[in-house]
């Protein structure tokens, strides 16, 4: 272990813990609309994104949001038609984002090139700096909001977009402000994690909470503190081990995800438990 | 233009799925008077969803001019199913889908309690009630996915009317029901249709399951409406045996 200045360290834990509140809490939204792949396509451009904005010397973050923008733009409308098989054209623009990625990454100017496109693909807990903070907390704060005001109306979505849409609710609107809120939070949680795993830390929380809970509600509070927990205990292992962040945090997220599943009381058979059924 | 008796209104309809060449429904002409309860029936794949949908505004129509509540369809497409009860063909429910009951009910208070506004007490009060009256009241707190067809099939009933609809489309509310549900379904939407005077389209592939209270049969085949009248009339006559070509649970 290395000494760090305290406030160093400050930020980077409350970068974690606001990486893990941000991505986790879309995670609720991604996992139950079955949006995994296009989620996963957009961390992915957003990594792209990230990869431009260090080529042409801006901000990172920026390029990655600008990026994820484009997706959601594009394959909003196609998801929405059913017709049009949207998983070749996720297929298709996956390998083009990646593509994309390391042309970029090949010209980011500066010697120091390589060790800073290194870190978006693998993620530095220490590259947080002070605006990051702010802006990951303003979006954290955001999402709070957004779930507060128009929590009916995405339970109702979520439950079943056709019955919402049928009760008079504009569900297309809310499926791309959701689609959007994904690609900020992948793009702010992009220089901490790192573009090849912060999806896991999108999936990972919330699928943890599924498998404890019946209650929306409920996957609405656990899911972030899942996801704090791991980006904090993962934070922790980086520290003591020198792993990479982005995969001490995917690691005890998996580990949390793996435990779930095995404990999970919704896989279990209640043992002599007389559960009341009608036909 | 406005149509102001007729709960609905359907003049030349037709309805053509995006990407298709040739409409699905054709050629509807449909008048419904408040208050009625009526059974549209008609072997799959004869356009029945279709109709429903187009009724409340999920699927555009492409020809024809469609009004309910005396407003046209296409202009008013929220506020027309603010007031209208769906309940939809049956669909899988995942049986980890994390929702209870309760919460799916008020959900069909959505709509009507508006955006930027929470549910209140008084929303509450109407779940209870519709709870109750599909005989749902113990349900409240367990999960959506682990129910009987017959008992999600009551739940989403139950959504719809927490709604305090005007208008009830039912699509397909037997289906997956064993013959005990059914009557118990049945009985409860005569029920519904006498104390409440709700007007009911209720969409049904059988034959053998018009409710007592439904006095008008419309018959759809092929995307259009081949009979349209009376129930004893109908259930009678003999195209319908031809169109359900003997299948029919009964004649
Ligand atoms: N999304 C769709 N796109 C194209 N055709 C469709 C679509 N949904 C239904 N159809 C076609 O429309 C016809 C009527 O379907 P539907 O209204 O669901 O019938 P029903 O409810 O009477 O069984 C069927 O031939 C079906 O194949
Ligand atoms: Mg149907």
């Amino acid at each position: 272990m290395i000494d760090f200045p305290s406030t160093l360290l400050i930020t980077s834990i409350l970068g974690a813990l606001f990486a893990g509140f941000a991505c986790s809490t879309t995670g609720a939204f991604v996992v139950r609309m079955n949006l995994a792949s296009i989620g996963y396509l957009m961390s992915h451009a957003a990594f792209a994104g990230a990869a431009f904005g260090l080529m042409i010397s801006i901000d990172p973050v920026l390029g990655a949001i600008i990026f994820s923008f484009g997706i959601a733009l594009i394959l909003g409308p196609l998801a929405e038609k059913a017709r049009l098989e949207s998983n070749i054209v996720i297929g298709f623009l996956f390998s083009f984002m990646i593509a994309l990625a390391f042309i970029f990454l090949n010209f980011i100017p500066g010697n120091a090139a390589s060790a800073r496109a290194l870190r978006i693909l693998w993620g530095s807990i220490f590259s947080v700096s002070t605006n990051d903070l702010v802006m990951l907390s303003i979006f954290s704060f955001i999402i709070v909001i957004f779930v507060v005001i128009f929590y009916k109306e995405l339970i109702a979505i979520m439950f079943n977009r056709k019955l919402a849409e049928s009760s008079g609710i504009n569900t297309r609107l809310y499926y791309f402000a959701i689609l959007f809120l994904t690609g900020i939070a992948v793009s702010l949680s992009i220089r901490i994690v790192g573009g090849l795993l912060v999806f896991a830390l999108i999936i990972n929380p919330t699928s943890t909470a599924y498998q404890f809970f019946y209650d929306f509600k409920k996957i609405f509070i656990f899911s972030p503190i899942i996801g704090i927990i791991s980006c904090l205990v993962g934070f922790w292992l980086s520290l003591i081990s020198d792993f990479p962040i982005g995969a001490s945090i995917v690691l005890i997220s998996a580990i949390f995800f793996t435990i779930a599943i095995i404990f999970s009381p919704k896989r279990k058979r209640g043992k002599l438990k007389i559960h009341q059924k009608a036909s | 233009m406005k149509k102001d008796s007729n709960v609905i209104e359907l003049v030349n309809i037709g309805t053509v799925y995006e990407g298709e060449r040739l409409p699905v429904i054709y050629d509807v002409n449909l008048t419904v008077k408040l208050g009625e309860f009526i059974s549209i029936i008609g072997p799959n794949g004869a356009g029945k969803t279709t109709l429903l949908e187009t009724i409340n505004g999920l699927l555009s129509y492409d020809k024809g001019q469609g009004f309910v509540f005396g407003r046209e369809i296409k202009k008013h497409k929220s506020e027309i199913r603010r007031e209208i009860g769906y309940v939809i063909q049956n669909f899988e429910m995942d049986p980890l889908a994390p929702f209870l009951c309760k919460d799916i009910v008020m959900s069909g208070r959505t709509g009507k309690i508006g955006t930027f506004r929470f549910a209140k007490k008084s929303d509450w009060d109407k779940v209870w009630y519709s709870m109750g009256l599909v005989g749902m009241i113990d349900f409240a707190k367990r999960p959506i996915g682990k129910l009987s067809g017959g008992e999600f099939q009551k739940i989403l009933l139950s959504r719809a009317l927490a709604q305090n609809p005007k208008l009830l489309l039912l699509d397909e509310p037997f289906s997956n029901l064993d013959y005990a549900s059914r009557k118990q379904v049945e009985t409860l939407l005569n029920r519904i249709h006498e104390k409440y005077n709700i007007t009911i389209l209720l969409v049904s592939h059988d034959l053998s399951f018009v409710p007592s209270r439904c006095k008008r049969v419309i018959v759809l085949d092929h995307g259009k409406i081949v009979m349209d009248g009376g129930r004893e009339k109908i259930l009678k006559s003999d195209i319908i045996n031809s169109i359900f070509n003997g299948k029919g649970e009964k004649t």
